[in-house]
């Protein structure tokens, strides 16, 4: 079991709390504003009545009380680093544990992630994954931006839509399913078709664009309407079983243009003509949130200046520098 | 003669039907004269698509003369989302 620190701060009376960390860490992290009993070698966990075991990050203890079988036992969900937060900021980030445990996230790149806007144009293949990872991920705000209609053949492809939404707005649908999975992030739909005239009011206050467009038009809208307002955008393309991701525009980094000057294609080439497997778009479009998670939190490690080629079928991947 | 490899993806792969493929070419041959070779053995149906090129994990600005050795693949814009 586990309790969340907005939960515990609310019940703190009611039980033992039980801290099983070195004396090292409690000296460095120390559980301000709790009562604890100090037990790091565990010898103390079996003791009766209600408790909340307390670690670092909440991990340990939450096996410790399954390997154990302790009862009455809750974990504190996120451990002493989410208590702390929750006491000296009175923002209970502990849901994100799993990610701020992680050197490169930490508590200072969830609450950058927190503050930051995505906007998603084109809620399609690409869109759908990435907004679902993005939402959950603890994105505060997303502006969702389609014109179009969900039809039985999106379905396959685009997991926030299901049978009884054929017919409606894909962003009412998207912005409904996505508030399910994360009720706190704001997010702000439009059912306009992005272009050069209405770009500037689409993409207000936006930190990251998602390109998640089906077009090479539109995708050269986007780069100039990125590299205009200094906004990066996230590119992911999709032919069959392959995929491609960029990170451009960031700082005068290379751009749509300067990666395709000249882009030739043709229209039998698109996911409606030449078919593509419902995965693909979900591979791919995570790895659009995942580089624009990368470039909110300021990981040096990502794809600006690179083009990642993903081929599905033999699991073949191409880093290109630009 | 020197020997380069091409590895494809997207329409290049489908339209030559291979995932690589190794080329002979005479000392001096640029990444021009490979991406005519390209063209001409996959026919029509690379006709009206545009190809990038990258030499060794490396985008091209410009026509290159290849080495023993190098390893070229070729880059159409995809319109999937």
């Amino acid at each position: 079991m586990i309790i969340t620190p907005v939960t515990l701060n609310k019940q703190k009376n009611d039980f033992t709390i039980i801290d099983i960390r070195s004396s090292d860490e409690i000296g460095k992290f120390p559980l301000v504003g709790l009562n604890t009993i100090s037990s790091p070698y565990g010898n103390k966990i079996n003791i009766g009545g209600q408790k909340v075991l307390v670690c670092q990050y909440g991990i340990v203890t939450e096996g410790i009380i399954i390997e154990k079988n302790i009862k009455d036992a809750y974990s504190l969900l996120g451990g002493a680093q989410a208590w702390i937060e929750f006491y000296n900021d009175n923002e209970d980030l502990s849901r994100w544990a799993r990610q701020t445990v992680l050197p490169e996230i930490g508590i200072e790149g969830q609450k950058k992630l927190l503050e930051s806007k995505v906007s998603i144009i084109g809620m399609g293949g690409l869109g759908c994954p990435a907004a679902q990872s993005l939402v959950t991920a603890g994105i505060g705000n997303i502006k969702l931006i389609d014109n179009d209609e969900i039809s039985l053949s999106n379905l396959h492809r685009q997991p926030l839509y299901s049978i009884e939404d054929v017919g409606e707005e894909k962003v009412v649908v998207a912005k409904s399913k996505l508030e399910n999975l994360n009720p706190e992030v704001n997010i702000e739909i439009d059912n306009s078709f992005f272009d050069n005239e209405n770009c500037e009011e689409l993409l207000s206050n936006t930190d990251v664009i998602i390109d998640a467009t089906d077009n090479i038009k539109s995708r050269q809208n986007i780069d100039q309407a990125s590299k205009k307002f200094n906004i990066p955008m996230i590119y992911g393309g999709l032919f069959r079983f392959e995929g491609q991701v960029a990170t451009l525009n960031v700082n005068g980094s290379p751009g749509y243009k300067e990666l395709f000057p000249d882009p030739q294609s043709k229209e039998e080439d698109s996911c409606v003509e030449a078919g593509v497997l419902g995965m693909l778009p979900g591979i791919i479009g995570n790895i659009q949130a995942l580089e624009a998670v990368k470039l909110i939190v300021g990981i040096n490690k990502n794809l600006i200046g690179k083009l990642l080629i993903y081929d599905a079928m033999n699991h073949d991947t191409q880093v290109i520098e630009l | 003669m020197i020997f380069i490899k091409v590895k494809c993806f997207s329409q290049v792969k489908y339209a030559l039907g291979v995932d690589e493929l190794t080329f002979q070419l005479d000392e001096d041959s640029t990444s021009n004269d490979l991406e005519n070779i390209i063209r001409k053995k996959a026919g029509p149906k690379l006709n009206n698509i545009s190809l990038r090129i990258a030499i060794n994990q490396k985008y091209l600005i410009e026509e290159t003369i290849l080495q023993d050795g190098d390893e070229v693949v070729f880059i159409p814009p995809v319109q999937g989302g």
